[in-house]
This record gives structure tokens, C-alpha cells and sequence, in this order.
């Protein structure tokens, strides 16, 4: 029986590892392939089947004005733009968490659980319907098809994950560490940064991911928001299609952008295997 | 080290309510500089409260808090200078044991000298010398609770060291260590201690004074020995001593005699202003005597069961619908049956609608 439930378990996950590595693969050897190769026969391996070449990656760091796409400038500022807004929506996230998750607010009808849900609700309202308001404001105050505009867009988009996560982080950090830490001399802001805070590292490794991720993938407010001046990777990785699809640069592109992401995952797993909150209380 | 008083001191957790309930009744009360106190009482009757109001993690509904005659009461935890050490053990599990002794003493910028001098004391007291370089979660759950005890203990200047039940996690034999070694450093320092607990016997080996609450009230201030010999309700002597008191529901037949099943047993109250009146009468059952013959104060009674707990003998008797329990000397040679159970005057206590007359 038990061998039985072992074959059956590596036998999933062999499944389903081809089924996640298999597109990456495709995207890795077309990326090296020409407008011959992709379209004359299916051919997988290089040198054997087709003669690989570097100009799908090529066009993506040449101007345009060489006939590139020169998608470098929107991959730094779509870094600079999830990294911002994640940061301002991590540090801002985690303050309003911990007030919620400490303290008990009163306003009318409205308790500690609806103001959370109230974060959280901005993100089940379907986008579309955020994209007018958005879109007036920023031209209101200017920001439109600017970097800061994106920014200020992405922290309302990103803080909610960051509360919601980090809410449910301190919920389960038990009070009396707080208490033991006035009672040892802090005050409540020392109490919260000298001793909460370390303690939450894997909450706040986890909010900032999660921040990170759904920034950097965001297309929708990338694209309504900006024009000429601004252009972020997801817009631009898009804006690659042509009427002869380019699959080439188009795989290439794919993989850089996914490049970030995968760094995150790998770099996140390790450390949050090794730093765990067990044994704070008990 | 201060004498900490509290004065009128109520709480209650929803005070704007129509009908608020109290978690504590108004009450005053004194802890004297460098005593011993312990709170007893069941789960759920206010030790807790009464700690964090202390402590200032709670602020009282009514009512005053003085250390060494100031006013704290609107003054925060951080600026009280108090200890506390809870139920379970805390450590902040980021850092080292070291600096989890030296947390409070750096958190008041004491010299770095001062916090080595201190933090080493502490922990050759608590035997956690060993263990100084370790990360703190490394550790297991009773010398975790040792950290949280260090904690408290590693400050001289604290105004008093208030403890919840803190010995749960710790095992019997270390327990034992440790009260003593609290009952030293409260000896050699002039701490004020107060430990909340709801073993009967922990209170009694480490208090001076024992303070025993029910339902947010307090029931009883006393000496261990008070607590035993002269109950003030019956509740104290249902809950101190083990087994429970033996409590017979009875009537005032004469001015110093109650009349239990007909039986009248004299005693050393004056109820002259109870004549007839229900009342009941409360004996331990370490002062009942196994005699052979009737006489004066003796009830015959059945005995039903022997239980042998090595240092002595419980013994149950059945008089009617009366259970009689009476701690005898194991040598004593007794068999099932009749028997007659003798009760001393001086040690009865008679109580009129559950309080001591």
C-alpha cells in the first residue's frame, strides 16, 4: 500500500514538473531560433535540428532606431516601480497590520474585521472598475504616464496583500510578547520594532513576495495609465506582437521577465525553511 | 522594591455596558516591601487580572494603584518598573539567551559592566550559564521558562516580581528548586513577590501570605497556618487542603453545641444569637480522631473505605447521608465497620450562611 501511494506520489509530481518545466523549455530553445527555423518543421534541439542564433535576444537590447525594441529601459522601471511601491506598501502594511491585530477600533458599526476586510475588498473589486477613478485622479494631480503615478497606483493595489498577510502574521504572534516587552522597559513603538518585528521576518518575507509578484505581473494599470513618456515590461513584452509574430523575441522576452520572479522564489524558499517562528511561545 | 498598595480597586471587561460584569470586586489591599504573597484560587476568579492591573497591562475600571505611596495607576507598564512572568514561557526567540536576560536591563541603558554582572548572577542562579551563547528558541519549554524568570529577576530595582502561575511548564523537581531559590532571592534582595497560582500546595511552601480569591472577590488574607485551622467560608475550606474540609449541614441546638443528625457536638463559638438557626459546621479531617468508645463529641459512624497513601491513612465513613473523611496514622489497625469518630471542640468552625462565625 505504501509503495503504492510513493509510486503514485512521484509519479504526479514527475507529471507534473513536465507539465510546468515543458513551456520553459519550448520558450528556451525557440528564444535561440530564427524565422526559418520556427516556421519551416517542429525542431527541438539545437545544432542537431536547427542552427542557433542570438538575434531574438539581440533585438530586445538594441534602439529602435537599429530596429530593436529596447526592452531595457521598461525592465528598470517596472524594477524600480514594484520595488517602490512594494517597500512603501510593506513598511505602511505592516503598521496598520499590527494596529489591527493589537488594538480595537470602534466607528460606528465598524470593528477591527470590517476595516480589514475593507483592504482586502479593493482587491476583489474587479480592476476595470478602478481603472476610471485612477485614471482621473493621476491626471487631476498630474502623474499620469509618470513612474511616481505607477507607484502611487501600485501601493493602493498592493498594501491590502501586505495587510491582510501581515494581519494574520501578528494575529498569531502571541500578546504576551508584547506585554513581556513593556514589562521590560520598552515603549509600545521599541516593543513593536525591537520585538515583534524580528519575530514576524518569514510574514514580512512572505507579504513582500507576494507584493512583488502581483506588481511586477500587473499589465492592466500598466497599460491604461501610461502613454509615450513611461512604459513598463509587461506593456512593452506585449507591444513585441506584430503581424508576423516574432515568436523569438517574444520567447526571449518571456523568459527575462520571468527571470526576477524565479530568483525571488529560490532565494524566498531558502531562507524561509530556515528562519520559522517556532518557539516563541511554548 | 516598593510597598505597593491597592486601593478600591474594581475591574470590570465591559464597563459601558448596561449591567457590567466585574472580573473583580472593589477591593483594597497592601503588599508590603520584600513579603512573599501568593494568590490562589480557582481558574477564572480575577489572579490574573489582579496581576495585569498591577503591572499596568490593564487599567482598573475604578480605583487606585500606589508604589511606595505614588500614584502609578495612569502611568504605562514601561514606566512602572515591574516584573511579570506569565503562564507560559516567553522569550524573544530572535535573540540569544544572553541578551534575553540583558533585554530589560538594556532597554533602562544600564553599563555594559553592570548587565554582564547581572545577567551572570542570574543565570548561575537559574543554572543557565551553559546555555548563555545559545539562540533561546533552542531551548527546551522549562528552561525557556527560566529565561522568562531571569528576566524578571535580573532587574534589583523592580518595585515587585509578579508571577502567573509560572512553575506550570517546569518539572516537579526543579519546581521545587526553583521556589526555593525565588524564596532566597527574595530574602537576599527584598523583592516584592506575588505568585499566582491555583495549587494549593505551591502557595502554602512560598508565601508569607496567602490571599485567596473566588469570583473576583477575595475571599481570605491569612497565614498558610489561618487558612487551614480557621477557614473564613467555606469555599477556603473546600479549596484548601486536601482532601477538602468535612462540611455537615447542621443546627444550633444550644449556645456553644450545633446538632448534627441528633448528635450534638459542642464547639468552641458562641451561638447564643443563632439559637435554632441552620448552620454549618466545618472539621478537617486531619483533627478527627478514630476512639473506641462513645462519649461526649463522638459520632458512630460506618466506615466504608481505606485508602493507604503511604504517610497516612484516609478514611471514608458514612453517618446517614453524611460522608466523614478523617486522615489517620498509618499504623493505626482498622478494619471496615462501625466506628466512632471523635470531634475536638477547639478545632471546629462554625459557619452561618457560608461565612466563619
Amino acid at each position: 500500500m505504501e509503495k503504492l501511494y510513493t509510486f503514485l506520489k512521484y509519479t504526479f509530481i514527475t507529471l507534473w514538473t513536465v507539465f510546468i518545466v515543458a513551456p520553459f523549455l519550448w520558450a528556451v530553445s525557440t528564444s535561440f531560433k530564427d524565422f526559418q527555423s520556427v516556421n519551416s518543421k517542429v525542431t527541438y534541439i539545437p545544432w542537431l535540428d536547427f542552427e542557433p542564433t542570438l538575434e531574438g535576444w539581440r533585438v530586445l537590447v538594441k534602439s529602435p532606431a537599429r530596429g530593436g525594441v529596447d526592452i531595457v529601459e521598461p525592465y528598470f522601471n517596472s524594477i524600480f516601480v514594484t520595488c517602490t511601491a512594494s517597500l512603501v506598501s510593506i513598511v505602511l502594511g505592516t503598521l496598520a497590520a499590527y494596529a489591527l491585530s493589537r488594538f480595537t477600533f470602534k466607528a460606528g458599526f465598524v470593528r477591527n474585521n470590517d476595516i480589514t476586510f475593507f483592504f482586502i475588498s479593493q482587491r476583489i473589486m474587479p480592476p476595470i472598475v478602478l481603472s476610471i477613478p485612477f485614471f482621473i485622479f493621476l491626471s487631476t494631480i498630474g502623474l499620469l504616464d509618470s513612474l511616481l503615478g505607477l507607484v502611487v497606483v501600485y501601493i493602493v493595489l498592493l498594501m491590502p496583500i501586505a495587510v491582510w498577510i501581515m494581519v494574520d502574521f501578528f494575529n498569531r504572534v502571541p500578546k504576551e510578547l508584547d506585554e513581556t516587552a513593556l514589562i521590560d522597559g520598552c515603549n509600545p513603538y521599541q516593543a513593536f520594532y525591537k520585538v515583534v518585528l524580528p519575530n514576524s521576518i518569514p510574514g514580512l518575507i512572505v507579504a513582500g513576495m507576494f507584493c512583488i509578484i502581483f506588481g511586477w505581473i500587473d499589465f492592466f494599470f500598466a497599460f491604461i495609465l501610461t502613454f509615450t513618456e513611461v512604459q513598463l515590461l509587461p506593456v512593452k513584452v506585449v507591444a513585441l506582437n506584430s503581424s508576423i509574430t516574432p515568436w523569438w523575441s517574444l520567447s526571449a522576452s518571456a523568459l527575462i521577465s520571468v527571470a526576477p520572479l524565479i530568483i525571488v522564489a529560490f532565494v524566498v524558499e531558502r531562507y524561509l525553511s530556515k528562519g520559522n517562528l517556532s518557539g516563541a511561545l511554548k | 522594591m516598593a510597598k505597593i498598595d491597592l486601593s478600591n480597586i474594581s475591574h470590570s471587561y465591559n464597563p459601558n455596558d448596561e449591567n457590567p460584569t466585574y472580573a473583580l470586586n472593589p477591593f483594597s489591599m497592601t503588599w508590603e516591601n520584600g513579603k512573599r504573597y501568593a494568590i490562589l484560587g480557582p481558574s477564572g476568579c480575577g489572579k490574573t487580572t489582579m496581576l495585569n492591573i498591577v503591572s499596568g497591562l490593564v487599567r482598573p475600571s475604578k480605583g487606585k494603584i500606589l508604589f511606595d505611596e505614588k500614584d502609578v495607576t495612569n502611568l504605562i507598564t514601561e514606566e512602572r518598573n515591574i516584573a511579570q512572568v506569565f503562564q507560559f514561557p516567553v522569550i524573544y526567540s530572535t535573540m540569544t539567551v544572553y541578551d534575553n536576560l540583558a533585554f530589560p536591563l538594556k532597554c533602562r541603558n544600564f553599563s555594559k559592566e553592570k548587565i554582564d554582572e547581572r545577567v551572570k548572577s542570574v543565570s548561575d542562579t537559574l543554572r543557565l550559564s551553559s546555555f548563555l551563547n545559545l539562540p533561546a528558541r533552542k531551548l527546551t519549554a522549562d528552561q525557556k521558562q527560566l529565561i522568562s524568570l531571569g528576566r524578571g529577576l535580573v532587574r534589583e530595582d523592580v518595585a515587585g516580581v509578579l508571577m502567573d502561575e509560572p512553575l506550570t511548564v517546569i518539572d516537579p523537581d526543579l519546581k521545587f528548586r526553583l521556589r526555593r531559590n525565588l524564596k532566597e532571592i527574595n530574602e537576599q534582595y527584598k523583592t516584592t513577590l506575588v505568585y499566582v497560582t491555583h495549587d494549593q500546595n505551591e502557595a502554602m511552601t512560598f508565601a508569607d501570605n496567602i490571599i485567596v480569591m473566588d469570583q473576583g472577590e477575595i475571599v481570605q488574607v491569612g497565614l498558610p497556618k489561618d487558612l487551614f485551622e480557621r477557614p473564613k467560608t467555606t469555599f477556603v475550606g473546600y479549596f484548601i487542603g486536601s482532601p477538602a474540609m468535612n462540611i455537615f449541614e447542621s443546627e444550633v441546638s444550644s449556645e456553644y453545641s450545633v446538632k448534627i443528625n441528633n448528635i450534638e457536638i459542642k464547639t468552641n463559638s458562641n451561638l447564643s444569637k443563632l439559637k435554632d438557626k441552620n448552620v454549618k459546621l466545618g472539621i478537617r479531617s486531619e483533627f478527627i480522631n478514630v476512639v473506641e468508645k462513645e462519649g461526649e463529641n463522638t459520632i458512630k459512624a460506618s466506615l466504608t473505605r481505606v485508602e493507604d497513601f503511604g504517610n497516612f491513612k484516609l478514611l471514608t465513613a458514612n453517618m446517614e447521608n453524611f460522608i466523614i473523611k478523617s486522615k489517620v496514622d498509618r499504623e493505626l489497625p482498622i478494619s471496615i465497620g462501625d466506628i466512632n469518630l471523635y470531634i475536638p471542640p477547639e478545632k471546629c468552625c462554625v459557619y452561618e450562611n457560608e461565612k466563619l462565625i
